[in-house]
């Protein structure tokens, strides 16, 4: 996404405000904490292993955990998280959630209000990138962020395309250091 | 002058002598041939419950030289439309698409069929199907007979297609809610359409009708015989196909050739002769053509690929284009002698358009035969594979373009270290578009590789039944109104996203538990391209009936009228309410009261989307799979506060049902897994008796707890009116969970409608049978 951004504010290559590119997992920490009432949302791809052999859905379960992050369990994910020890704080489909989000009354998976900052961590890019753009049109009052190894458009944060796991890996471990530090 | 004797307005009165209304067969409705206000009130009401959902594919509208214009934060185009306005345009003009697709295909098939068998041939589909046309009676007002009234009701729909595009134009419709309602009546006219060109095929060439159990045939590459010459038939439109096998009957040729097709004219070609072959869906065609295994390829309409000349010349396989919508700027030689134009495609090799069906097959005949002993048609080997797979640097470029998100280069490498397993995997999830091979810089041939890992095994399709018995309805019409049948699970349209195994194990789960199934299009080719241990597929392993637990294809896309139809048919035949003209009250009382669900996994065409909506406005829930949040929009509800009031007719009160169901109309599941309960719930209706209502939980606990997790699913509560509706194997915990959380019993509804509850010319009683 280094294209030149023309006259005109929309990036003519994507048709796709673009979200911003965080590559710093401290940086990625300090928009995390500053939100007051985050949710994390994950999808199946966390129950996919890493290069480790850790599961990805650990990684979630760390961050969840650190940073004091409710978790929004969608499409099968529940059974797995249930089976490490966590009670889920919610069980939605990605556009259920979504959905839900979009109202700015909603009062949030604990009951206190609506989210301000949604974090997507293993969900398919293509629906992923789409409830994304849901949020970013209709939900102007929460910002968005992804953990996935792909670079997501729609979101207002967004990690890289990592070519290799292990970066994306190092990232994920960095940013439950950097989230553990102000904890 | 009305059958009631009130006086009628001139657009009416020309209505009533265009649907024929003095053939007194059913009292005309309110709504005969809708025009776009006509059913808008309906649409609004639906559209309060389920809400459009929208999730833009990109942040412009660039339509007109106005833009292109930025549409984020709130920000409207030069022309003033919004972004969620924009969404509901761009839907429209996809379902507009798919319903042209269709009506223009019934246009091109009744007039080749008219001008063959004459505008009075009658229609009649066989001892056990006496409500011909469902959809055409119902929305049309009009009893067809013959061919020729066929044409009646697909003016009125090219008329209606003519109004609904102009509303695209820049600076009209203002409102998203509006362009759904649009949306909802292009699509409800798809099915008129498609119920036109599935009636006057089944008429015309003898399609089965009135039979369930259709001839199994062979379908996969391996059970096409290469030494012979091969003719693939591509694409939706039959009218060539047929005639390719009447010449080959005519000339003794039928065993000599080989006759293959792909996507649904390869089940059309079926219906027509049993000696005729499947190769696979559309995400094969890619594939099957690099083969070279076809010495000809004949092109018709809809999802035919659109290099097919480019490719075919690769591979040296002869192409005719038979159709007008798909020219491919190749030459015109309908007007050429038939001898002339063999010679110059086999000595030239030459392409050519040839829009005269008769000549188109036998110019494909003997072509073929004369080429076919000239060709090579085979595979890499398993070792030349191996080799070309070395090239492959796992750069991941092919994965950032693959549709379907798959790591193509991992199951590349892995052949190079002679590993085909994971290759194998991913040719079930490969959508065949060659995006891959077109962005790898080493020029790996990917599908050449894939071909040799592509499982040459045969399977079985049965062949397309078409319409639904009458008889079949009034056995199961009670049933699935009570619930006893928890549901009639309809799995339509494009097949391969995210997985082609996913559809057969759809069908296995739910025909095991006594659902019924039904089939369409590349959704009902793929069900039968997985066997089980026994190496059975489903449409061996389950009976061909329209009962429970059976599995049943009805045929093409354009069959897919035939389920709409028959469930208008169990409101019409088992609950004897008048359909003609009447279309709020049939959808009324499908979506309260029959427990059916479409499943449009794969779905990836506009036709696709057109089906799924017109299915949503006669209040049948659709669930797709992920990629088609790319359609960019859903009808959503919010189960916990939406609006789930509804009139009880016995009483005339509205009552609050607090339940939502069906709880969505259009809705995404991420995966298999999250779709198996969501298709059970969603076949949860007002109108279960305790008894029925038990048995759809039991099924929707039980599968929630297979594919999902433990406990009990989130939302059951909802669900559960009354103690009796609780299953008996989960008694106990479903009450404790109940007790917990607080849960209060609830009167069930008598007859539930919604009806009455939003501002509508049908009266209450309209729905009373």
């Amino acid at each position: 996404m280094s294209s030149v951004i023309p006259r005109h504010r929309v990036n003519v290559l994507t048709g796709i405000k673009s979200a911003r590119l965080v590559e710093d997992p401290a940086e990625y920490a300090n928009l995390i904490k500053k939100a007051k009432r985050p949710l994390l949302v994950i999808g199946p791809l966390l129950l996919e292993s890493s290069p480790d052999g850790k599961l990805l859905l650990e990684y979630a379960l760390d961050i969840a955990k650190v940073a004091n992050i409710p978790i929004c369990a969608t499409a099968q994910t529940k059974g797995k998280v249930v089976e490490l020890g966590v009670k889920p704080d919610s069980v939605y489909d990605v556009v259920e959630i979504v959905n839900a989000l979009k109202d700015p009354d909603w009062p949030g998976v604990k009951k206190v209000g609506n989210h301000d900052l949604v974090i997507f961590f293993g969900i398919r890019s293509d629906l992923g990138n789409q409830s994304l753009s849901t949020l970013k049109h209709f939900a102007p009052h929460l910002k968005t962020m992804t953990l996935c190894k792909h670079y997501f458009p729609h979101a207002n944060y967004s990690l890289p395309n990592f070519k290799k796991d292990v970066k994306w890996q190092e990232f994920l471990e960095n940013l439950v250091a950097n989230l553990e530090k102000g904890s | 002058m009305s059958a009631t004797g009130k006086k009628l307005s001139q657009k009416l009165e020309e209505i009533y002598e265009r649907i024929k209304a003095e053939i007194p067969w059913e009292p005309v409705g309110p709504t005969p041939m809708p025009e776009i206000p006509d059913l808008r009130q309906w649409d609004m009401r639906l559209l309060k419950t389920y809400a459009p959902f929208y999730m833009p594919f990109c942040d412009l509208c660039c339509f007109c030289t106005y833009g292109k214009c930025d549409l984020t934060e709130g920000r409207r185009g030069a022309c003033g439309i919004d972004i969620a306005t924009q969404q509901a345009r761009f839907v429209l003009l996809a379902c507009l698409m798919g319903c042209s697709a269709h009506a223009a295909h019934g246009g091109h098939i009744l007039e080749f069929l008219i001008e063959k068998r004459g505008l009075d041939k009658k229609i009649d589909l066989g001892t056990f199907i006496e409500v011909e046309a469902p959809n055409i009676r119902t929305v049309v007002g009009l009893k067809p007979e013959t061919l020729g009234d066929l044409q009646i009701a697909l003016e009125y729909v090219f008329k209606e297609i003519t109004h609904l595009l102009d509303s695209c134009h820049t600076g009209q419709e203002g409102s998203a809610l509006d362009y759904e309602s649009k949306a909802l009546h292009a699509s409800m006219l798809d099915h008129v359409g498609m119920e036109i060109a599935d009636i006057a095929q089944i008429v015309g060439f003898g399609f089965p009708a009135s039979v369930a159990e259709t001839p199994l045939v062979d379908m996969g590459w391996g059970a096409i015989d290469k030494s012979k010459p091969v003719i693939l038939v591509s694409g939706h439109n039959p009218a060539t196909s047929t005639v390719v096998i009447d010449y080959l009957r005519e000339h003794n040729l039928e065993d000599q050739v080989e006759v293959c097709g792909l996507c649904c004219t390869a089940l059309e070609t079926t219906r027509y002769s049993s000696k005729a072959k499947i190769v696979g869906p559309l995400s094969r065609a890619l594939f099957f053509m690099r083969a070279g295994i076809a010495d000809v390829i004949m092109t018709d309409e809809q999802c035919i690929r659109t290099d097919t000349p480019q490719e075919a010349a690769k591979v040296g396989s002869a192409v005719i284009a038979c159709l007008d919508k798909a020219m491919y700027g190749l030459e015109d030689a309908t007007e050429i002698d038939t001898d002339e134009i063999v010679r110059r495609m086999v000595d030239n090799k030459e392409q050519f358009a040839i829009l005269d069906s008769i000549k188109a097959a036998e110019v494909a005949v003997k072509v073929a035969m004369e080429i076919a002993p000239q060709r090579k048609k085979g595979w890499l080997t398993e070792e030349e594979a191996i080799e070309l797979a070395k090239k492959c640097t796992n750069c991941k470029m092919c994965e950032q373009v693959c549709p379907n998100l798959f790591n193509i280069g991992g199951g590349i490498t892995e052949v190079a270290k002679g590993d085909f397993d994971l290759i194998r995997q991913q040719i079930l999830q490969c959508i065949g578009c060659g995006k891959c091979e077109q962005e790898c810089p080493n020029n790996v041939p990917i599908f050449k590789i894939m071909q040799t890992a592509a499982s040459m095994e045969t399977w079985k399709c049965r062949t397309g039944r078409g319409p639904v018995m009458d008889t079949e309805i009034r056995n199961v019409g009670a049933p699935i109104t009570l619930g006893t049948i928890p549901g009639v699970i309809a799995l339509v349209g494009c097949s391969n996203y995210p997985d082609i195994d996913d559809v057969a194990d759809m069908v296995d789960e739910f025909a095991k538990r006594k659902y019924i199934v039904v089939l369409t299009g590349c959704a009902a080719m793929v069900a039968g391209m997985k066997k089980d241990k026994d190496g059975l597929t489903v449409y061996e392993k389950y009976p061909p009936d329209f009962a429970a637990g059976g599995v049943v294809n009805i045929g093409s896309c354009v069959s897919n009228a035939h389920i709409s139809g028959a469930a208008i048919k169990i409101a019409n035949i088992f609950a004897a309410l008048p359909l003609r003209g009447n279309y709020e009250v049939m959808a009324d009382y499908v979506l309260n009261r029959v427990g059916v669900c479409g499943v449009a996994w794969g779905a990836m065409s506009q036709k696709a989307a057109s089906i799924g909506t017109g299915f949503n406005r006669l209040g049948v829930p659709v669930v797709l799979g992920p990629h088609s949040s790319k359609y960019r929009r859903l009808f959503l509800s919010r189960k916990e506060e939406d609006d789930w009031k509804v009139m009880d007719a016995r009483k005339r009160e509205i009552v609050d049902t607090v339940e939502p169901a069906p709880e969505h109309l259009a809705y995404v599941c991420e995966t298999k897994e999250k779709a198996m309960p969501m298709i059970a719930k969603l076949c949860i209706r007002r109108n279960d008796t305790p008894q029925g209502r038990a048995i759809k939980l039991n099924h929707y606990i039980s599968l929630y707890r297979k594919y999902i997790g433990p406990g009990l699913p989130e939302d059951l509560h909802l669900f559960v009116r009354r103690d009796a509706d609780i299953p008996l194997v989960y008694k106990k915990e479903v009450r404790a969970h109940l007790q917990e959380i607080g849960w209060q019993p609830r009167e069930p509804i008598g007859l539930p409608t919604l009806i009455g509850t939003y501002p509508t010319k049908v009266p209450v009683d309209a729905v009373i049978h």
